[in-house]
């Protein structure tokens, strides 16, 4: 089973198209900076997978932290993310935040305390392990929201 | 006038697929074909890559069965170093197979077929789909969530990644099972149990009620071809191939991976990425047989673990000789499951499987290599030739989903010209269609060796070609 924790952090990204890295590149700081605290679980994937229901069913509150195609390069955004699914057709493969939390309520009947989703705009997903300028400069601002995110889920 | 209709995507398959089926003038279905749209090409850019890169490489090909490309690569390069790898290393790669073929069964019943088979296939196709299988059936669902997890559990302990692990290598795998690893696989093992068997039992009461499916779904005779064990029970990483014929005969026994290329010939038809392999005596289309979990379980004559050998005996039971409606291959997925758990328990039992022997080392011996694994759809062959350097000079893949690609276009047609009556279907009848396809599970990235979503079309034709009518799916 999965293990149980109050914070659950999941990414999403593929480290090898350029700025769609980004997901990953917060998780692996969110994995050092809670390194010691036992409250904080982080995981990264390519792709949001149904399997991941059982997880984030284990967690009090989760923060989806993914790359946005729809937003302008660089931009940081935190909002809100109800189970309400909002496609038509849900991918087998690949879930939305929304589906995920559908999926999880539906299977394991778990509300989140929270859940948010962190994103920041993409310049870039040609292939390449480097992010674009715009991408770079956001880091440290979305690395300062992640963990205030992450501190307000846990109450401190 | 004649019509064509296009279903593109075909969706809930590993890949991108279109289907297209084309009308006469009388509104009755004169054709169809399942293409494969995708290309890719990892045979060619191999080349000259040394050969003991090919079982990393060779993986990225699929993310859903990534063990069988590196297991059938290795095994090619061991034929290319000519050594024999330990036992142990033989048993921890098939422990890792098992654990891919749980995975990957796991994964195509509940999320792709399932939604047809829980919730009907005129269901809703708004709820058609995972989440509506998790509201409707939520035992069921948490059922596939876990049998998923334990499979990729069990590949990532041993591989240390659950996707695309690097662990086999030619001659064997880099690192030994601990007995920490070793425990912790078996205490997933009683939940594994308890959610196959729950699927089982699932299927079996609703089976029934798709007996028109059952009817139409790919039904007709064919060969079938897949690795058997000296003692005729399956096996799904070593041992030789088999080809019986639509009675049960044995057509060519002991096919040796080195031998592949006498007896497989692959065709190449215009409308799809995907070759067409079948039996060279036979020539083609003859010769095109099916492989995977229906093959599988018409040629072995037992299981060779309890529970799945009951599950067998019942399966034989369905038609005399061979089962030769694809509809069965959900069911012949879920014997196999609950065999790989059975399998994998039996593996661990054995204290040689903590060995510390897991490799043997050699250089380039032969200048040519063969392997073949079965993967969760059927059997795949990796054949390489190398220069005195051991660099890759060719590269050829024989793929489960190109090896059933005959049968899974004229199950297409015979569907289709079922379900079609005077250019008349509606989108349940295009589900169907497209049910028949996902019978077979086929990956579509492997057989094309390519990459991407896998998004699928159906087109309705008319008789000059004119597109009349099209289904969209991303």
């Amino acid at each position: 089973m999965a293990i149980t924790v109050r914070c659950l952090v999941l990414a999403c990204g593929n480290t090898l198209r350029g700025d769609d890295g980004v997901g990953p590149r917060l998780a692996a700081w969110a994995e050092e900076r809670f390194r010691q605290d036992p409250d904080v679980r982080v995981i990264s994937r390519q792709q949001w997978t149904p399997d991941l229901a059982e997880e984030i069913a284990a967690a009090d509150s989760v923060l989806f932290v993914d790359a946005s195609a729809s937003s302008p390069p660089g931009r940081v955004s935190l909002t809100p993310v109800s189970s309400r699914v909002d496609s038509a057709a849900p991918a087998s493969h690949h879930l939305k935040p929304s589906e995920l939390l559908g999926l999880t309520r539906s299977l394991y009947g778990s509300i989140k305390s929270h859940a948010m989703l962190l994103t920041v705009g993409v310049g870039s997903t040609e292939l390449g392990e480097t992010f674009s300028a715009p991408v770079e400069a956001a880091l440290p601002r979305a690395r300062g929201i992640l963990e205030k995110a992450v501190l307000r889920f846990l109450g401190r | 006038m004649s019509q064509t209709i296009t279903i593109d995507p075909v969706t809930r398959l590993e890949g991108h697929g279109k289907i297209t089926i084309q009308l006469n003038g009388r509104g009755e279905v004169e054709n169809a074909h399942f293409h494969v749209t995708q290309v890719r090409g990892f045979e060619r850019f191999s080349e000259g890559r040394p050969f003991y890169e090919m079982p990393s490489l060779m993986a990225r090909i699929c993310g859903i069965c990534p063990v069988s490309h590196l297991i059938a690569s290795a095994k090619a390069c061991e034929a290319i170093m000519s050594v024999r790898i330990p036992h142990t290393a033989a048993q921890l790669r098939r422990l890792l197979n098992l654990a891919q073929m749980v995975q990957s069964h796991a994964l195509s019943f509940f999320y792709l077929a399932s939604p047809d088979l829980l919730l009907g296939m005129e269901s809703d196709p708004k709820l058609r789909n995972i989440l509506g299988v998790a509201a409707a059936k939520p035992e069921l669902g948490r059922a596939g969530v876990a049998l998923r997890r334990i499979g990729q559990s069990i590949i990532e302990l041993l591989g240390d990644k659950r996707v695309h692990p690097g662990w086999v290598v030619p001659g064997g795998v880099t690192e030994p099972l601990s007995q920490e690893k070793r425990d912790k696989i078996l205490a997933m093992l009683p939940e594994a149990y308890s959610s196959v068997g729950m699927a089982l039992g699932a299927y079996k009461q609703i089976a029934g009620t798709f007996q028109p499916e059952i009817e139409v779904f790919a039904n007709f005779p064919s060969n079938y071809m897949s690795l058997i064990s000296e003692e005729e029970a399956i096996e799904f990483t070593d041992g030789a191939l088999r080809l019986i014929d639509a009675n049960g005969n044995i057509i060519e026994d002991g096919i040796t991976a080195s031998r592949y290329t006498e007896v497989i010939g692959e065709a190449v038809e215009n409308y799809s990425y995907t070759k067409f392999a079948y039996y060279k005596p036979l020539g083609y289309p003859d010769g095109s047989y099916r492989v995977g979990p229906l093959a599988r379980l018409n040629i072995v004559k037992r299981m060779g673990t309890p529970r799945a050998e009951k599950e067998l005996a019942e399966f034989k039971q369905l038609v005399a000789g061979p089962v030769s409606s694809s509809f069965h291959y959900h069911h012949a997925r879920l014997v196999e499951m609950l065999y790989g758990i059975e399998k994998i328990e039996e593996i661990l039992a054995d204290s040689r499987i903590l060995d510390k022997h897991v490799r043997a080392t050699a250089g380039v011996n032969r200048l040519e290599g063969a392997g073949q694994a079965e993967a969760p759809r059927g059997v795949l062959h990796h054949h390489y030739k190398v220069d005195e350097n051991g660099k890759i000079t060719w590269a050829n893949l024989v793929i489960a989903t190109g090896q059933n690609n005959n049968a899974m276009n004229r199950g297409v047609l015979q569907a289709a010209r079922s379900y079609i009556k005077d250019g008349k279907f509606s989108e349940g009848i295009l589900n169907r269609v497209e049910a028949v396809v996902r019978t077979f599970d086929p990956c579509l990235s492997c057989s094309t060796h390519a990459a991407g979503q896998m998004p699928l079309e159906i087109s309705l034709l008319s008789a000059d070609g004119e597109v009349m009518d099209r289904v969209a799916r991303d």
